[in-house]
């Protein structure tokens, strides 16, 4: 079974004199990647030491999975921004569940319960943002821009904008729990992402949810009921979010204020992961990537002691680098 | 074919209706407001409510308009208005006077139009993700200018007091905001470059093989919409009397709304002047109203999302019934 996106390329450009550039590119983002790595491993003598490692992979696990939600919407709506998939409600969501959680389990109540019902306050802001968009047909920019101002809101009544502490055995494995001398926060990262890898990139549903954003007139051609997938992309989402907030709530022992500020890191690490792709289209492994890019970042400017504030700027230059390079070689391609 | 006329006549009444839609519930609420809101028509309230609220959002949504008309988006409004704010500050506490701090200010401003045209224009990046790239950096050189977020502060004798300036009995940010819309709204809705725009927004492939420049287009837009940033920040900065790191990224996403709320005002809903001022006023006075009505403060969060929620899905879907 071959991978959607080679079954795509191989459809799409027969010819291999082409593919040249992009192949050196996508080597030579994953050899800045290692260009990265290696200089801090050679600047920073602990670096590169497991515990140090463990470190920004769990560090890393909130903004991932959220990236990985976003990376879903983007998939299935189309990667124009405007009128493609976007889902700029994913850090209020996150806040809302984190907060949902900390007040139930506060409350008392059975903590398979307050799990259960934190995910399907994820999935329902999930539901809401794929009803507006499909049924009220409101640009995905709108619709979730609408429902972040809502779901912020609803954060705002449930923890009266303060940090709502809360004690719960899920918080204490997630923060402290190690298996095999990897944090618990790093496995659910990575376990995540394994999981939507084989879903988005390896299975039939993954295929057509990359038709259906991309070519939806063609799917619908093609009898794939394109709602269906657009709204799964949406849920995907949502749960991607419920996920972040058992992170998030373990990592600050319950609800914080100021989860929206994740937002614009989201976005740009999403479009940031399409360059570790081999067409340039958002995936889950390349999301993976700009994450731990990011996450190594971060970190490697901690243990030189370069200031933090340089971090944005950097990532935002490559933000700009990467598109850059994208959109002078699909000028390339197409000339 | 009756089914036809009779589908025809609804349309019709539809197309009729949708422009009408964002006035009618504005003073809908307004009215409720007058009547339930205690205070809420008093003259202090209504000139808070119009400089505080209204003015730097309509500024900063009046250059979000042209952004959006053009079928982009620009995420770096919030830095250009705080690089306009901190050259102000810093060239009137530096003693260079009024006039030099307003000229460096708009053309710090600018410089960020600049750097976003360079990259949408020349580098061919998409206005979206062009202009996160300039947020993010933008974000790093405040922290770095800033010492991490410290505010700086006008210092007494210097303060140059423009809010408080009336001209004809009008105060000075609210003539601003008037004298922007006229120009920005006579360029949009009646020149040449504004017809341009819109065929580069609505239909991108036309534009250019009618041989329209994409890049002359994307420049102007870029400089259009900071300079509207630039006296944004300005009349922030002398309304606060300091400069505040990164206090324009609140604007983004009120400004995004109200640009998006007032395309309700156009049939073929597109980006306008007069919808975006109105999308602005529909915010600040349901903001206004609920705290006047005395909800819990934390309430009216959800109840000012979820009326933004229902005036975007009705208009949305009134514009799919008019066909």
């Amino acid at each position: 079974m071959s991978r959607p996106d080679e079954l795509l390329l191989a459809a799409q450009s027969p010819d291999t004199t082409r593919r040249w550039p992009v192949l050196l590119l996508r080597h030579g983002s994953l050899g800045v990647f290692a260009l990265i790595l290696l200089g801090f491993a050679v600047a920073a003598p602990n670096f590169l030491t497991p515990g140090n490692l463990a470190n920004v992979f769990s560090q890393s696990a909130i903004l991932g999975l959220l990236a990985f939600g976003l990376t879903c919407v983007i998939i299935g709506g189309g990667s124009n921004v405007v009128a493609g998939g976007l889902d700029l409600s994913l850090a209020a969501n996150l806040g809302l569940c984190a907060a949902v959680f900390s007040r139930l389990n506060n409350a008392g109540l059975e903590p398979w319960l307050s799990v259960g019902l934190t995910l399907a306050c994820g999935l329902a802001v999930g539901l809401l943002n794929g009803l507006a968009v499909l049924l009220l047909r409101l640009p995905p920019l709108l619709a979730t821009l609408a429902s972040m101002n809502l779901l912020a809101g609803l954060e705002l009544v449930l923890t009266e904008n303060t940090v709502v502490p809360t004690d719960a055995a899920l918080l204490d494995l997630l923060s402290g729990g190690t298996w095999l001398g990897v944090p618990a926060l790093a496995w659910v990262l990575l376990v995540t992402a394994g999981l939507l890898t084989l879903l988005i990139q390896h299975s039939v549903y993954g295929l057509r949810l990359y038709a259906v954003g991309e070519y939806p007139h063609a799917a619908e051609a093609a009898g794939i009921r394109v709602p269906a997938y657009v709204l799964s992309s949406y849920l995907l989402s949502g749960v991607c979010a419920a996920i972040a907030a058992f992170c998030s709530a373990a990592f600050f022992s319950g609800s914080t204020t100021g989860s929206g500020e994740m937002l614009l890191s989201v976005v740009a690490i999403a479009f940031l992961g399409v360059v570790f792709s081999r067409r340039w289209v958002a995936s889950i492994p390349g999301t993976l990537l700009a994450t731990l890019l990011i996450g190594f970042l971060i970190n490697g400017f901690q243990l030189l002691n370069i200031s933090s504030f340089w971090v944005n700027g950097v990532q935002g230059l490559l933000i700009l680098l990467v598109v850059a390079a994208s959109s002078a070689l699909s000028r390339g391609e197409a000339s | 074919m009756s089914v036809g006329t009779a589908s025809l006549g609804g349309r019709g009444g539809w197309q009729v209706v949708l422009p009408l839609t964002l006035p009618l519930v504005l003073l809908v609420i307004t009215v409720l407001f007058a009547w339930r809101a205690p205070g809420f028509l008093s003259g202090g309230n209504l000139t808070s409510l119009l400089l505080n609220g209204f003015v730097p959002l309509a500024i900063v949504a009046i250059g979000m308009t042209c952004a959006v008309a053009a079928g982009g988006m620009d995420l770096s409004v919030g830095t250009a208005l705080d690089f306009a704010s901190f050259s102000f500050v810093v060239l009137l506490n530096a003693g260079h006077g009024l006039g030099l701090a307003l000229v460096g200010a708009l053309g710090a401003g600018l410089l960020v139009g600049l750097f976003n045209a360079g990259l949408i224009a020349v580098l061919r990046i998409s206005p979206f993700l062009a202009t996160l790239g300039t947020l993010f950096i933008g974000t790093s050189a405040q922290q770095l200018l800033s010492d991490g977020g410290q505010p700086i502060y006008i210092a007494a004798d210097v303060r140059p007091g423009l809010t408080s300036l009336t001209l004809l009995g009008a105060p000075l940010p609210l003539l601003a905001v008037g004298v922007l819309a006229l120009l920005y709204g006579v360029i949009l809705g009646r020149g040449r470059l504004g017809r341009e725009l819109l065929a580069q927004g609505t239909q991108p492939l036309l534009a250019y093989y009618s041989g329209l420049s994409v890049r002359r287009i994307a420049t102007s837009v870029a400089l259009a919409g900071a300079l509207a940033c630039g006296v944004a920040g300005v009349l922030l900065a002398s309304t606060v009397n300091a400069y505040v790191p990164l206090s324009g990224n609140a604007f983004l996403l009120n400004a995004i709304g109200a640009v998006f709320i007032g395309t309700t005002l156009n049939r073929q809903g597109r980006a306008n002047i007069p919808g975006t001022l109105l999308g602005v006023l529909f915010i600040n006075v349901i903001a206004n109203g609920l705290l006047l009505i005395g909800w819990n403060f934390y309430w009216q969060q959800v109840a000012t999302g979820a009326l933004i929620f229902i005036v975007l899905a009705f208009s949305f879907a009134s514009r799919r019934l008019a066909g």
